[in-house]
């Protein structure tokens, strides 16, 4: 690959990156073409969006959760005793 | 009659605490018992949680439901329980994972380590258990600080200028950190994870 192209090492780097802030249009556009060509960086950037979903799907969680389970009830007390001498 | 949705709740941010315990109580330990086993902590799990809202309120500007800033504040707890209580650690080896990234490329800057393909069917993963241990398992074996950057980013949102402001690093230093557990994780979870679910479907 030329010189003025980004490798494998830099993209990931930048595609993490971007995740958390904006990147300069030429950056994008640079990682935009490494990405096209090269199957890895894209596997990269998929299975670390992939991370960013399963930590913000929490409706998902849910549906695996055990319903036939409560919060017992003196715990549910103590919390609230604790909640109210918390907030005086 | 309308029905009380979390916007409504939202509009309200001194909304009682208390009624948080009663709406969303059951549904926090249950969350914590899914991934912690053991129902004493999940009880203390999820009256920290409540302790850490009330403190916390605010600065909740119902920028999320208040159900998902709850579980956000749960989530985080379990991080540090596993952490601190976690005995068989996923990584006894230290070789098997690296954490330099360094070690995933060759020096010319080519994968030496390459991402493998993942069998990412059924597409809700999230709703099995065992992948949601083996991740929580993960996370909680990041080193600390660099699993705190990736929770305060992932699961509670936190921009860059908040993250430097936790964790006392600048902001290059906060996405190089947060780069390093991204690598390790998605490493982890391919190791521990993805491998073994495609071994069994052989």
């Amino acid at each position: 690959m030329s010189h003025w192209m980004f490798n494998c090492k830099e993209v990931s780097r930048r595609v993490s990156e971007s995740m958390d802030h904006d990147l300069p249009v030429y950056q994008r556009m640079l990682i935009r073409m490494h990405l096209l060509m090269c199957r890895y960086c894209s596997r990269f950037r998929r299975q670390v969006m992939f991370l960013r979903d399963i930590c913000r799907s929490h409706q998902l969680d849910e549906s695996a959760l055990d319903t036939s389970v409560n919060l017992p009830s003196d715990s549910r007390e103590r919390i609230r005793q604790t909640l109210k001498s918390s907030s005086e | 009659m309308t029905p009380v949705t979390e916007e409504i709740l939202v509009a309200d941010p001194n909304l009682d605490p208390e009624s948080w315990l009663d709406q969303y109580g059951d549904y926090l330990y249950r969350f914590a018992l899914a991934r912690i086993k053991d129902r004493a902590a999940a009880e203390d799990l999820v009256q920290e949680t409540f302790l850490a809202a009330l403190h916390g309120r605010k600065s909740f500007k119902g920028r999320s439901a208040v159900k998902t800033w709850l579980s956000a504040i749960l989530k985080h707890k379990i991080v540090d329980y596993l952490r601190k209580n976690s005995r068989e650690q996923l990584i006894n080896d230290t070789d098997t994972i690296t954490e330099s990234v360094d070690d995933f490329f060759h020096k010319n800057g080519n994968w030496k380590i390459r991402p493998e393909k993942w069998n990412l069917d059924p597409s809700k993963i999230y709703e099995q258990r065992e992948f949601m241990d083996t991740f929580y398992k993960c996370l909680s074996d990041l080193p600390e600080r660099l699993s705190k950057a990736f929770v305060l980013r992932e699961i509670e949102g936190y921009g860059t200028e908040e993250i430097c402001n936790v964790l006392q690093v600048s902001s290059t230093n906060s996405w190089v950190m947060l780069h390093r557990a991204r690598m390790f994780l998605r490493r982890c979870l391919e190791l521990f994870w993805f491998h073994k679910t495609k071994e069994e479907s052989k």
